[in-house]
């Protein structure tokens, strides 16, 4: 079974075996105590303790979760954090077993109750006394087989759980398999394999697919799925007109040739991965160079990157090609989750975590970050899976990739040291100069100190006591150092100087800050990723996900329920592990029976409202089962057949009847499947805060379609975002034409969100997202109603109609249902808008406000 | 089916449906229809349920709302609740006997003693220092937990965990939990409103208050200090009431007649009613906080209109007229900014917390006295916490560090017991010995006094039913009534 990457930890894992049945038969079976439950001649401390062990010990033993450890008599006795667990003779005083009996929360185990038997027996236990006759010592054999290479913890056992039949033949790792679908009764459905599948499966639940959309809504459809922008009115008439008979295939392909598809898929791309420009956290720092990875998203869904390539690059681009930008810039995808000040151990297990789960949740659609502290509860993740992938990921490093040809960082590098090397000198000349003067103003603070801290730095350093060290220290430290706090004025020491060591003070400032401001400015980078070498240092598990509680090192691995991978042995000359690359291929590998499914899925719940798995970042047990299992295979085995093609599965869910259906509640279909799980019709769906202020823009003829490059910071009311001093966004004013960007442009600051993006459900930017919430609340319509970029762009579009048509009102209503809507008015809409427009005062401002409007309707908002 | 399950999603018709399967849900949130005549209104036949509409608890509970008072900074415990004579006896002498001692910024001194006095205070002889001269009048009111614990004594992980349980970030706030439980029993106001401090707000910004992972419908809402309480609450000027209605009444038409194709969309019509719920917003939103209706009596009890109070006064005062009008979560910080302008104390302590609790310690009182005399102490909560507290030790010779390993905060109100001392630091004030408290128990205890179980109360996210108290978490009996 274990291929040769394994062996350290399975060897271990069968010693344990063998230790634990050893350990098994020496002590009571713990599996049988219900049956022996009355007739064991065993002693209860034995049973007891081989309950204990059976079902406490994976927290508090060697993990101490609570700081109770329940593996021998003196952690027992001595309780956790929150007191005694146990008070012997008593067992109805014994929180041990009020927990275990559910009577007192937290109820023991967390996840499932002791039978009765069990219960009755740690009952028994503490009524007699507690005796701890039966308790192991500490280390028994089978704890020692593992090695932790750890002083702080004594080894600890490792449980493997295995796997039930019922797991191992769960759908999603089982491979894809094709089947044909049956020919539809219906020739317009079946001319695409996709309407095949969808209308066999409606067939069977007597559910008819709704009729196809008029062509006004297609193109609308279309045109906002593809590039997330309004189609215009010519397009519209164009298409309307077209009376090829591959008018829609024209249609979507000219659309996928568009760069602003690249655009659009790119957000949905930003989602998953959790993208944005800041660090979060504390001071939320700035990534002034983060926009680079979102231009490479964006320019690889253009050039239809193939997707295994995509996930190569993104995983283990360094380790493939450390000489292309591209894919340097790439792996700046493991470095786009937060990341604060603190550089603690704790810290960095935070971060590899965060790696991790997002790494599965985006490409395997599964919660590997649920088996941090444990099992995973439903799915068949073991700890040891999480850190075997761990391990994959621990000798990452961040390198900040310069993205400048080499010679220009060698200079760079040696204008920096000419300068550094002149400043030197000039600093200590500046701080001899000071000394003197100093040295008087530190006596002068210091007598404003408390008596005691006084006489503690005037005590000799031979006589001090350790408190006054501690003090002469932190005085020496603060006034003297660093000169801090309001007890060494500068500007006094300064004016203290004669008037000759004050020229020279101001000579030479200013010199040190003319040859500061000599310095080059940085080289621009890319956050990117590299290793220091071939060999990885070990990586621990972690019992409870402690990071005192080591367990064995683990060697790199990926999802044992998948079966067995083997990780390629970097070459001799290699200077990295090829742990991500080893990654990257089984992830890119046709047996992978998640990554080509999960992909196309994503594709699919943008086109069609919802996934065929509708959890698309879940595909566990916990997640939806396929509403289209067979469906869903064949788009997986396609997409890997045509070469990992996005844009050709883009262009086959296109091009498919289904896609064209009409969005109307048809009421046959709301009665049997009001879900639409059966894709009868497609939804209509609320289009996403970036997508709604990129229409408005569009319709009001304001939008700059320039692609790429830095990001754009528009208004913010500052009273959003005042907080600290290194917190700031630089927001220019809404008529300023440089915000009038495309929303994916917009800076993504984890602690200050656009205020129009936050209030329409963009994801908080630091979890991974895999389906938008679509909420509807008031502030939305306050927004809509009175924010000034809204009003004012209603305005640009009332000025656009009047640059198009004229002040013919009429004309006017036309054109702007034209532009934002796509097609005329009704007469119904046409005499209000009228009314609207001509009824109060003087034209022109009203029509602003008529403009508004417009972006305010629910055929704006909507999707259909 | 727990709470957390039912309460799910209600995000839009189609996403009910979803999560919950079918028609069944409709009939269940028939009753959820929020208390502002939706049914009266035209649109009740398809009436939606808004994500804010009042749910019912999951078991009986006094407690309605919580005004959380944010010493944000850290707020030292031997300076306020938690004397500590030997700190007086011993100055300047090690802090021996607890290990090594971790300092944030470094330089570790000797043991500082408090430059102020305690005394004690009520029948229960609670002991608070001369800081707090007004709140200690309350002392018979207050539980005070002095061994509360942080997992970390950074600034940004600590704040993180104070609001959201968690020291990363990504996690709705106790706030967000609180109204995601509980909805609001005013749909013209947000549920959960926040005030910072005039010289601004907390570092980590707006995540403090954040959704997380839950719809945006759960977000605190920071209101203003001046002008409009809420950004974009009012139209510009020149834009008239009448105008703007006249716009809502031609928006409505031509929303409704695109109704007309899918009458049966829930999701269309609560975008319709949206509208008027924001229009009804724009005059609550700006009565809820215009204190001016108040009496100079009331005014004066807090402090408005007289220094350092001022500000702090003006949002306690705000805050009891939100609570008032079914706010579920008002939080209050207080400090802003970086060191001197928060309660960061890293040096001169005797300025820093001099000004600090001179500014709240009126205003906090002036909140206890008024909720009583309205009848509202009972049903609302009032938790007083730093995000950790402060080393007995010096820093920078006059100033003390952050310290996570023991720290006072105190509740009052609604089903908590007054006159209660919780636990105990050591001898130094320096870790929880006694009774220790964490943070997450913290949280499910103001769950349970709103009446929600926080080891029911869940939202799924990412294949997890995440819980505030994450798998933490008791409560504290203690400070139970």
């Amino acid at each position: 079974m274990p291929k040769r990457a394994d062996r350290r930890l399975t060897s271990g894992v069968i010693i344990i075996f063998i230790g634990l049945v050893v350990l098994a038969a020496s002590l009571s079976p713990v599996s049988s105590v219900d049956a022996r439950l009355g007739r064991s001649t065993s002693p209860v401390s034995e049973q007891a303790f081989a309950i204990l062990r059976q079902n406490c010990l994976g927290c508090h033993g060697v993990a101490r979760t609570s700081g109770l450890d329940l593996r021998t008599a003196e952690g027992v006795l001595k309780g956790g954090e929150n007191g005694r667990v146990i008070v012997p003779g008593n067992p109805e005083a014994s929180r041990l077993l009020q927990f275990v009996t559910h009577r007192a929360k937290p109820v023991m185990p967390p996840d499932r109750k002791l039978s009765d038997a069990e219960i009755e027996i740690l009952r028994r236990w503490i009524a007699e006394g507690a005796s701890f006759d039966g308790f192991a010592p500490p280390a028994t054999a089978a704890e020692t087989a593992l090695t932790t290479g750890n002083a702080k913890t004594e080894p600890a056992p490792l449980a493997i759980r295995p796997f039930t039949s019922e797991e191992r033949g769960f759908w999603a790792f089982q491979p894809p398999r094709r089947v044909v679908p049956a020919t539809p009764s219906d020739p317009a459905w079946s001319r695409n394999p996709i309407d095949a599948f969808l209308f066999a499966a409606m067939k069977a639940k007597q559910l008819s697919p709704s009729p196809r959309a008029d062509r006004r809504t297609l193109i609308r459809r279309v045109t906002l799925d593809v590039t997330g922008l309004l189609p215009t009115p010519a397009e519209v008439e164009a298409f309307v007109n077209d009376e090829r008979p591959d008018a829609w295939e024209r249609l979507v392909d000219r659309l996928l040739a568009s760069p602003h598809y690249g655009e659009r898929w790119a957000r949905h791309w930003l989602d998953v991965v959790r993208y944005a420009d800041s660090g979060g956290f504390e001071y939320d720092y700035d990534r002034p160079e983060g926009w680079r990875y979102r231009d490479y998203v964006v320019k690889s869904f253009n050039t239809d990157k193939p997707y295994d390539q995509f996930i190569r690059d993104q995983i283990a681009g360094d380790e493939y090609a450390p000489d292309t930008s591209d894919a340097m810039i790439a792996t700046g995808f493991l470095r786009l989750g937060p990341d604060g000040e603190d550089k603690g151990e704790r810290a960095r297990q935070d971060a590899l975590d965060d790696v991790i789960t997002t790494t599965s949740l985006t490409f395997m659609g599964l919660t590997v970050g649920c088996a941090r502290c444990h099992d995973h509860k439903f799915d068949p993740i073991r700890q040891a899976d999480f850190y075997r992938m761990q391990a994959v990921f621990t000798p990452a490093e961040p390198l900040n990739y310069p993205v400048v040809p080499a010679d220009v960082v060698a200079a760079h590098k040696a204008e920096t040291a000419r300068i550094d090397s002149l400043l030197k000198p000039l600093k200590t000349a500046r701080r001899e100069l000071e000394a003197p003067y100093a040295k008087i103003l530190i006596e002068e603070a210091v007598a404003r100190l408390p008596e005691y801290m006084q006489l503690a730095w005037r005590t000799p350093e031979a006589e001090r006591t350790p408190g006054q060290k501690l003090t002469y220290q932190q005085i020496r430290k603060v006034i003297e150092i660093d000169r801090q706090a309001q007890k060494f004025s500068e500007k006094e020491m300064i004016a203290r100087m004669s008037t000759d060591d004050r020229r020279k003070h101001d000579a030479m400032t200013a010199e040190i800050k003319s040859l500061e401001d000599q310095k080059p400015k940085p080289y621009p980078t890319a956050r990117a990723i590299t290793e220091k070498g071939r060999e990885a240092a070990p990586t621990w598990f972690l019992h409870r996900g402690g990071v005192d509680a080591r367990g064995p090192a683990m060697d790199p691995g990926t999802l044992s329920v998948i079966g067995d991978y083997r990780f390629p042995e970097p070459p001799a000359n290699a200077s990295s592990t090829w742990r991500r690359r080893g990654l990257a291929e089984w992830m890119t590998s046709r047996d992978n029976p998640l990554t080509a499914r999960v992909m196309v899925n994503r594709i699919w719940q943008h086109h069609f409202g919802e996934g065929i798995v509708r959890t698309p970042s879940n595909f566990g047990k916990l997640g939806e089962l396929p509403s289209h299992p067979e469906l869903l295979d064949w788009l997986a085995l396609e997409f890997m057949d045509r070469g990992w093609s996005v844009k050709q599965m883009h262009r086959l869910m296109l091009t498919s009847e289904a896609y064209r259906m009409r969005s109307d509640d048809l009421a046959a279909g709301t009665a049997i499947d009001p879900e639409n799980r059966l894709f009868w019709r497609m939804p209509r769906v609320r289009l996403e805060a970036e997508v709604i202020r990129d229409l408005i823009l569009d319709a009001a003829g304001n939008l700059d379609r320039t692609l790429g490059g830095p990001c754009v910071y528009p208004y913010i009311d500052p009273k959003l975002f005042q907080s600290s001093t290194k917190r700031t966004w630089p927001g220019k004013s809404d008529d300023d034409p440089s915000t009038w960007r495309r929303s994916l442009y917009v800076y993504s600051k984890r602690s200050i969100r656009y205020p129009l993006f936050e209030t329409f459900d963009q994801p908080n930017l630091v979890n991974s997202c895999e389906r938008r919430n679509r909420s509807t609340i008031a502030p939305q319509a306050l927004l809509m109603m009175n924010n000034n970029f809204v009003i004012l762009e209603g305005k640009k579009f009332a000025e656009r109609l009047v640059a198009e048509v004229g002040n013919d009102v009429n004309r006017q209503i036309e054109r702007a249902w034209q532009l934002a809507l796509g097609r005329q008015p009704t007469s119904f809409e046409r005499e209000r808008a009228i009314a609207f427009i001509g009824a109060d005062l003087n034209g022109q401002g009203n029509l602003a406000e008529f403009c508004q409007l417009i972006f305010n309707l629910n055929e704006f908002l909507y999707r259909q | 089916m727990t709470k957390g399950v039912k309460l799910m999603n209600y995000l839009s018709r189609r996403d009910l449906l979803t999560k919950l399967g079918g028609g069944i849900a409709g009939v269940a949130f028939a009753d959820l229809l929020n208390k502002e005549g939706l049914l009266a209104s035209p649109l009740a036949d398809q009436a939606p349920q808004s994500p804010l509409s009042a749910k019912s608890q999951h078991f009986p509970a006094k407690a309605k709302a919580v005004i959380s008072v944010f010493c944000y900074g850290g707020a030292s415990q031997v300076d306020t609740f938690d004397p500590k004579p030997l700190l007086l006896k011993r100055q300047g002498e090690a802090m021996t006997g607890v290990g090594e001692i971790q300092t944030v910024m470094g330089t570790p001194g000797g043991l500082m003693p408090s430059p102020w006095q305690f005394k004690k205070y009520g029948q229960s002889g609670i002991e608070i220092s001369d800081l707090f001269p007004h709140v200690a009048e309350h002392a018979d009111d207050l539980a005070v937990i002095r061994s509360m614990t942080a997992l970390s004594p950074a600034h940004g992980p600590a704040l993180f965990q104070m609001n959201t349980g968690s020291i990363l970030p990504g996690h709705p706030s106790v706030g967000s939990w609180v109204t995601y439980g509980l909805g609001s029993e005013n749909q013209n106001l947000p549920g959960f409103i926040v005030f910072t401090d005039h010289r601004g707000g907390p570092i980590n910004g707006a995540p403090n208050w954040g959704n997380g992972y839950m719809p945006a419908a759960f977000q605190g809402t920071p209101f203003r200090d001046s002008g409009d309480p809420i950004v974009d609450l009012h139209p510009p000027q020149g834009r008239t009431p009448e105008q703007q209605q006249k716009w809502l009444r031609l928006l409505r038409e031509l929303n409704e007649k695109h109704l007309d194709q899918n009458p049966a969309d829930s999701e269309l019509s609560a975008r319709i009613h949206s509208y008027e719920l924001a229009f009804r917003m724009q005059t609550h939103a700006s009565d809820a906080i215009d204190i001016s209706r108040e009496s100079a009596a009331t005014q004066r009890l807090y402090g408005v209109g007289e220094q350092p109070t001022d500000y702090f006064a003006r949002q306690a005062l705000m805050a009891r007229r939100l609570v008032e009008r079914g706010v579920r979560y008002v939080q209050l910080f207080s400090g802003g900014g970086n060191f001197d302008p928060s309660w960061d104390a890293h040096w001169d302590l005797k300025g820093n917390h001099g000004l600090h609790c001179a500014e709240t310690d009126k205003p906090i009182a002036g909140l206890i006295k008024d909720l009583k005399s309205r009848g509202l102490f009972d049903s609302t909560i009032i938790l007083w916490h730093g995000e950790f507290g402060r080393m007995p030790i010096s820093e920078r010779m006059d100033g003390r560090d952050h310290n996570a390993a023991g720290f006072s905060v105190w509740m009052a109100g609604g089903g908590v017991k007054g006159g209660t001392v919780v636990g105990a630091t050591d001898e130094y004030g320096y870790r929880a010995v006694e009774n220790k408290k964490t943070i997450y128990e913290l949280h499910a205890t103001i769950l349970h006094l709103l009446g929600l179980d926080y080891d029911k109360l869940t939202y799924k996210f990412n294949g997890r039913n995440m819980r505030l108290t994450d798998v933490h978490g008791r409560v504290i009996k203690e400070v139970l009534a």
